[in-house]
């Protein structure tokens, strides 16, 4: 036993399984609590054992089965009967600034006449074009409420979670999946509006059927509840020079105070069929929405999606090390499910582009958690699992490249 | 005489478009679309392979050769023009002129060979510019993902040096747009080379035509044709009533 677990890290599956329909392997991450982490382990897409991945397998069923009319009919349905007349705001939308929060809260407004409040939770290091594309946003006749954490326990939350779980997003992840219900109950504005269920892109098949989001992803039963931050106990984190008022938008919520306040968390992917090109085409026609200035983004082909932070890139760049899985194939997966690249092509852009090294802000992320050049790549070459990764001279190279 | 030029994108033999050379729509097949644009009185095709620089391949050449069938106006072919090869394959399918980007950025010698090989009337340099500040526009390829520092007037002049013929000035910023085309590029490149330049990117109504004719010898226009928002015989006829000339229709 003691060899297997030395052979594979992060709980991944062993034997590596690539989709017949998309590029997805079985290596791939599906959503989790975050806050109850304590290692890098993780669950991964689920796989049929005809070879097809849970995703492709309710993108089939999408086109097919969903009738879209009735669903436009549940959507003004749910917006008659939250939408509010008295000049108070009546739905949340969590909003980047991208292209998909600008479709969702502009299209409510516009279309639904409901009055939507952006939140923002901002980002590590903000990007140019994320911060005017943020403005563009506002500056399209939308409201926003921006909460930004306090610089110094992000940092240290973000070097943790990279040291710790080879992941450096997480401190926005968990802060982001909490800021809305925050704002929701704050304002009083009980519906929230979520873009994409994350489950059309990594997770279970029956996730998509419903049009909530589970509750449990930002918040707890009981303030008493185990909580892991970058994958260290709430109660250990004051050895890291952080106090515990310090993490008030980094804890859960708890169940209570949502279900006493009826908060309904929802994703507009339930009622619209998403695409990030529609989703493109409509903040281009409707605001100022630039896509990225530079070209593509490293590491990928496209150059409209996840613009914002400084620290994407390692976002994905940790994925390609720990799943051997980054950018390009998340771009190219989406891609051939919409119809819009054949499997071929998704192949040949995976192979060329994905784990291309993000350099562009590598010394500021470096800078931004406070450690040296030395420490990242000891961090990086420990994240390489044995069955996915080998070395042959001094470069690393996947055993299974994507086929 | 100015001249009105139809675009199509092409990736594996389906016309798409897209805004910045991003986010491409799959609008089909393109014979329904380069065989209206001929009966409606275009002066010259241009087909761009959107993606032979991404995925080192071509399925172009079956296109062009059931295009030159029906066809009987000027076809400038690019995309994944590589090699001296490339080039002479394009023009046996049936390219009058063969457009070269990536390829050129990488190899400059490359323009040399085909201008001195074909003549330079056959090479067209198409050229991605983003614009940075004010008069200043860099050189991109691979259909906008990649950035150059290469000044874009710096490189069009060492390219009609090196024996390009002809100008395919492509807006990043304005592709897509319908908002109109970057006079100030036009401007910045028709005066400084004299060779014909071409300006695509951002084509809306009839009149950027007539606007875009001080600083062009020609326009190219994609998603206004593809998406039936203006017709050749428009433009020509508001052409006609500014001074500007054009080919009359044979019939």
């Amino acid at each position: 036993m003691e060899k297997v677990a030395k052979q594979v890290l992060h709980g991944l599956p062993k034997q590596v399984i690539f989709c017949k329909k998309c590029v997805i392997s079985n290596q791939r991450p599906s959503t989790q609590r975050e806050f109850k982490k304590q290692n890098s382990d993780i669950d991964t897409v689920g796989f049929g054992d005809d070879g097809i991945c849970d995703t492709c397998r309710w993108f089939e069923y999408k086109n097919t089965k969903i009738d879209w009319n009735q669903r436009e009919k549940e959507l003004m349905d749910l917006c008659n009967r939250f939408r509010r007349s008295d000049g108070r705001f009546d739905v949340i939308v969590p909003a980047s600034g991208g292209k998909d929060s600008i479709y969702v809260a502009y299209m409510l407004k516009h279309t639904y006449n409901m009055n939507p409040l952006t939140v923002t939770w901002a980002p590590h290091m903000y990007t140019n074009v994320g911060w005017r594309n943020l403005n563009h946003m506002i500056d399209s006749g939308l409201d926003n409420l921006k909460v930004t954490p306090n610089g110094k326990v992000h940092r240290m939350l973000t070097k943790l979670a990279f040291e710790n779980l080879v992941n450096p997003f997480q401190p926005f992840i968990i802060g982001q999946k909490n800021v809305a219900p925050r704002a929701a109950l704050q304002y009083d504005v009980p519906l929230i509006m979520y873009g994409e269920n994350q489950a059309e892109a990594h997770n279970r098949f029956e996730e998509n059927l419903s049009p909530l989001m589970d509750i449990k992803h930002f918040s707890v039963k009981s303030s008493e509840d185990d909580l892991y931050f970058g994958g260290i106990h709430v109660s250990e984190l004051g050895k890291y020079g952080i106090q515990d008022k310090e993490m008030f938008y980094y804890k859960p919520l708890l169940e209570d105070q949502i279900r006493s306040r009826n908060v309904e968390v929802h994703y507009f992917s339930y009622y619209k069929n998403w695409s990030p090109q529609e989703n493109y085409y409509y903040a281009k026609e409707n605001t100022g929405f630039e896509s990225n200035p530079d070209g593509r983004s490293e590491g990928t082909y496209s150059k409209f999606a996840s613009l914002d932070d400084r620290i994407d890139g390692q976002h994905y760049y940790t994925m390609f090390i720990k799943f051997g899985q980054g950018r390009a194939m998340n771009d190219a997966n989406r891609d051939i499910r919409d119809g819009f690249i054949s499997r071929e092509e998704a192949v040949d852009l995976v192979n060329k582009y994905d784990g291309e090294f993000p350099k562009m802000y590598f010394q500021e992320v470096l800078e931004y958690m406070g450690i040296s050049e030395a420490r990242y790549w000891e961090v990086i070459d420990k994240a390489r699992s044995p069955h996915l990764w080998e070395k042959s001279g001094d470069s690393w190279r996947l055993k299974y490249p994507t086929c | 005489m100015k001249r009105i030029i139809a675009r199509l994108d092409i990736k594996l033999n389906k016309l798409i478009k897209g805004i910045h050379l991003e986010g491409w729509r799959l609008l089909g097949d393109p014979s329904p679309f380069f065989l209206d644009y001929y009966k409606q009185g275009i002066d010259e095709l241009i087909y761009i392979d959107a993606v032979a620089s991404l995925y080192s391949r071509s399925s172009m050449k079956e296109l062009v050769a059931a295009t030159t069938r029906d066809v009987f106006v000027p076809l400038t072919v690019g995309g994944g023009i590589r090699t001296l090869e490339d080039a002479y394959e394009m023009l046996r399918s049936g390219a009058d002129k063969i457009a070269v980007n990536t390829g050129a950025v990488k190899n400059p010698s490359l323009i040399d060979e085909i201008a001195t090989k074909f003549g330079s009337q056959c090479m067209v340099l198409s050229v991605q510019a983003k614009r940075r500040r004010q008069g200043e526009w860099k050189v991109c390829y691979d259909s906008a993902r990649e950035q150059t520092e290469r000044d874009v007037v710096d490189w069009i002049t060492e390219a009609v040096d090196r024996g390009a013929g002809e100008i395919l000035l492509t807006s990043i910023d304005q592709d897509g747009t319908a908002k109109g085309f970057d006079l100030d590029l036009a401007r910045s490149v028709f005066e400084t080379v004299d060779v014909p330049v071409v300006l695509s990117g951002g084509f809306g109504e009839a009149d950027d035509f007539v606007k875009a004719s001080k600083f062009a010898d020609g326009i190219a226009i994609a998603r206004q044709l593809h998406f039936k928002k203006v017709t050749v015989d428009e433009i020509k006829r508001q052409a006609r009533m500014n001074g500007i000339k054009v080919r009359l229709d044979e019939s």
